[in-house]
């Protein structure tokens, strides 16, 4: 690299400026810095262009540093570009509010790179899902399919710039279109009854090998509604992706909307103004409260103690009706937009929050007092499900899950963002890692979102709630994290001439479900239902079921609620 | 077990919590948006809502010599972007949420705009509705330059200038 010295002054400016972890980790990889091409930074960002062959050492340097952890990984295609795949690593260091991104650029010709999943676990779906939707090989590791069904057509790589959605829906011919053919079908609905079907809880199956009563091994196989948000995403201007962003999850849809537009104000210096970042703020923290009341009905549910759910639930739908006030909908608010929000809170509603906040507050401790201090519950919650910190740390787990085990991380503390650098909050943590603590970790939570509700709506400045006067910058790298219910959402993003050029989405279950098999190893089968919960996954999911029309040969999704509409009229 | 049965007096004093739909107050609270209603009266044409739909549920087509701007309630997500964006406030957001039908056709509503077709070619262009609104507004564009579609304009404009060229 010719420009190397000239890079490298650069380079030792970020070290001396930077705090401790940052800076170690700098000179560290300052070791090799021959293959080390540029090192800049931005907005919270130290982007350091790498070569690939010195990738698993950097992630080994980083490996002995404490507080470093692996936060996702975008693959993108930029040949169009400059001829290269290219990667971004994305490393936190929580304590220095800092993102360390690697990015390893792959020649189109020959896009390998060594693995790195024996140093860092949590690399391994990345690396698998870069592998099924861009093509890139990952050397000295087991490669299968994670993402793609395994009916889709080999060497299509969805993510591909030459594939446009039209034409990956003509490529991909399920094989319930030869089976139908073959036993002459006319019209014919495949529906998947099995342990994965998409309208039981969760689309998601596990394995759970038993000796007697006790689990021995447990094996996951999940991504059965895989949607191609990001790709959908690329086709769709950068005010109509937050409400795409937003139906990624049910329950949390806020916090994808919000990440999404921090990413892309990041990426392009947008300011917000304040009066909206109390907004955002105010309906994250709503948004936690009825998430965590939602999960607390459910764990109860799951110990057969319905009377509880049902008294959560209740006390959760005020919480609902709130949200519906301040935004116009239950879920799936839609304010959010790029520069800020599109809904103002007025006096009348503030007052009307603190009395459902006052009201959820005592309701709250009540329930408390008769469901999971009681006993039974208790007993039923302790020891179950362990998680030790080391595999927390090893796994760079997230959200209440990783607290649960004392790993203390926090992205509204440890990467300020909207308004939580103007509120005082605790972050809850617990050291035991059973099932008992992650609940608790939400106990306490759901008191600290009310806690900060009741200081953001009293501290509200002025002003106004949206600034439209932004333009887009081609080929800008923009980060955005939100701390979501069940942990840490972060998007990466690349912004494009009129939508986002790439835009990566990492939901925190994608994070934490490598969590589980841990945690239910030598626990009780009984057991098993209520520890897979205590992660509260959430598998981003729609119901879809495949209408095969064979003379037509046309594939097409339909919801399955349309489908149990034909039941309801074939029994007319 | 004493601690569970704490749950009898909340109960009690909590009552039901149920109400009787329809027949007594309203679901929804008075920020709630529902279903859209485009006045046509005051809609021009333009698409501009069309443009902003995130899940694609205005649309816009021309059939023969009648613009079309559809709104399929099956496909909104009720965001309420287009009563945002619309130029000329024909959109409003109603508090509509009962909206299920045995009839997938009641999920459809049509506006329908007269077209106006170029005085060269003969394509289809605009609404006459946002020609007019727009001779309106800018009011020395030429009559002439009005009829014509984009492709003409830019013909004849350039003709203007270079002359017209040899065949």
């Amino acid at each position: 690299m010719d420009s190397g010295e000239a890079n490298m002054s650069g380079a030792s400016m970020v070290s001396a400026h930077s705090t401790n972890i940052v800076g170690d980790a700098i000179s560290k990889i300052m070791e090799f810095k021959d293959k080390v091409f540029s090192i800049e930074q931005r907005g919270g960002i130290v982007r350091i262009k790498i070569h690939r062959d010195i990738l698993p050492h950097i992630v080994q340097r980083l490996a002995i540093l404490k507080g470093i952890y692996l936060r996702t990984m975008m693959a993108s295609d930029e040949r169009g570009l400059e001829g290269v795949y290219r990667l971004y690593y994305v490393f936190g260091v929580d304590k220095e509010h800092t993102n360390l991104v690697f990015e390893v650029a792959l020649p189109q010709e020959d896009p390998k790179v060594p693995t790195v999943v024996d140093i860092n676990r949590a690399s391994d779906w990345y690396e698998l899902e870069a592998h099924d939707m861009l093509g890139v090989e990952f050397l000295n590791r087991k490669l299968y399919r994670l993402v793609l069904p395994e009916d889709w057509p080999e060497k299509v790589h969805p993510l591909k710039k030459e594939y446009s959605v039209s034409e990956l829906l003509k490529l991909y011919r399920p094989k319930a279109v030869e089976y139908a053919k073959e036993i002459g079908a006319e019209n014919i609905v495949t529906i998947p009854i099995g342990p994965y079907h998409p309208a039981l809880h969760e689309p998601e199956f596990f394995e759970l090998y038993v000796r007697g009563e006790k689990v021995i091994d447990a094996r996951y196989m999940g991504f059965m509604v895989h949607r191609g948000i990001e790709k959908l995403g690329e086709n769709m201007k950068y005010d109509q992706v937050p409400f795409l962003a937003e139906r990624i999850c049910g329950i949390c849809g806020f916090v994808h909307s919000t990440s999404y537009c921090q990413a892309v104000e990041n990426a392009l210096d947008i300011d917000v103004p304040e009066r909206a970042l109390f907004i955002r703020s105010i309906i994250l923290e709503i948004e936690r409260i009825h998430s965590h009341l939602l999960w607390v009905g459910v764990a109860l549910h799951l110990l057969g103690y319905d009377t509880g759910f049902m008294h959560s639930w209740r006390i959760r739908e005020r919480v609902m009706i709130l949200a519906e006030l301040l935004t116009g909908s239950r879920k799936t608010y839609g304010i959010n937009v790029v520069g800020g929000v599109r809904r103002d809170i007025d006096n009348d509603k503030i007052r009307k929050a603190i009395d459902v906040l006052n009201y959820v507050r005592e309701e709250f401790k009540k329930l408390v007092e008769i469901s999971i201090n009681v006993p039974q519950v208790t007993a039923r919650l302790r020891g179950t499900g362990v998680l030790p910190l080391g595999e927390a740390i090893a796994l760079s787990l997230v959200g209440p899950t990783a607290r649960g085990s004392g790993l203390d991380r926090d992205v509204r503390r440890d990467y300020p963002y909207a308004a939580y650098k103007y509120v005082s909050f605790r972050v809850p943590t617990y050291s035991e890692g059973d099932n008992l603590a992650r609940t608790l970790v939400r106990v306490d939570e759901t008191f600290e979102s009310i806690d900060m509700l009741y200081q953001l709506l009293d501290k509200l400045p002025s002003g106004s709630i949206r600034n439209e006067s932004w333009s887009v910058e081609p080929y800008r790298l923009g980060i955005g994290s939100v701390e979501a219910p069940r942990g840490e959402v972060i998007h990466v993003l690349l912004t494009g001439e009129y939508s986002p050029y790439r835009w990566r989405v990492r939901a925190p279950t994608y994070q934490n479900l490598p969590a589980i098999p841990i945690m239910l190893k030598g626990i009780d089968l009984a057991d098993a239902p209520l520890t897979i919960a205590s992660i509260d996954p959430c598998f981003s999911c729609t119901d879809r079921a495949i209408v095969v029309d064979v003379d037509r040969n046309t594939v097409k999704s339909i919801p399955i609620e349309a489908l149990s509409l034909k039941g309801t009229r074939a029994i007319r | 077990m004493v601690k569970f049965l704490k749950i009898i007096p909340i109960a009690v004093k909590t009552g039901t919590v149920t109400i009787k739909y329809p027949y007594q107050e309203p679901l929804v609270t008075d920020s709630f948006r529902g279903a859209i209603e485009i006045d046509p009266n005051k809609c021009v044409g333009c698409g501009a809502c069309t443009r902003i739909c995130p899940p694609k549920a205005l649309t816009l087509t021309t059939e023969s010599n009648t613009m079309i701007l559809r709104y399929f309630v099956g496909r909104c997500i009720f965001c309420g972007m287009c009563a945002d964006t619309c130029p000329e406030k024909a959109i409003k957001i109603t508090k509509e949420f009962e909206l299920a039908t045995g009839n997938i056709y009641d999920l459809y509503s049509d506006v329908e705009h007269e077209v106006k077709t170029c005085s060269i070619c003969g394509k289809t262009f605009t609404s006459k509705k946002l020609s007019n609104k727009i001779a309106s507004k800018v009011p020395d564009i030429p009559t002439e330059t009005m009829d014509l579609c984009p492709d003409c304009r830019r013909k004849e404009t350039l003709k203007k200038f270079i002359g017209v060229p040899e065949q």
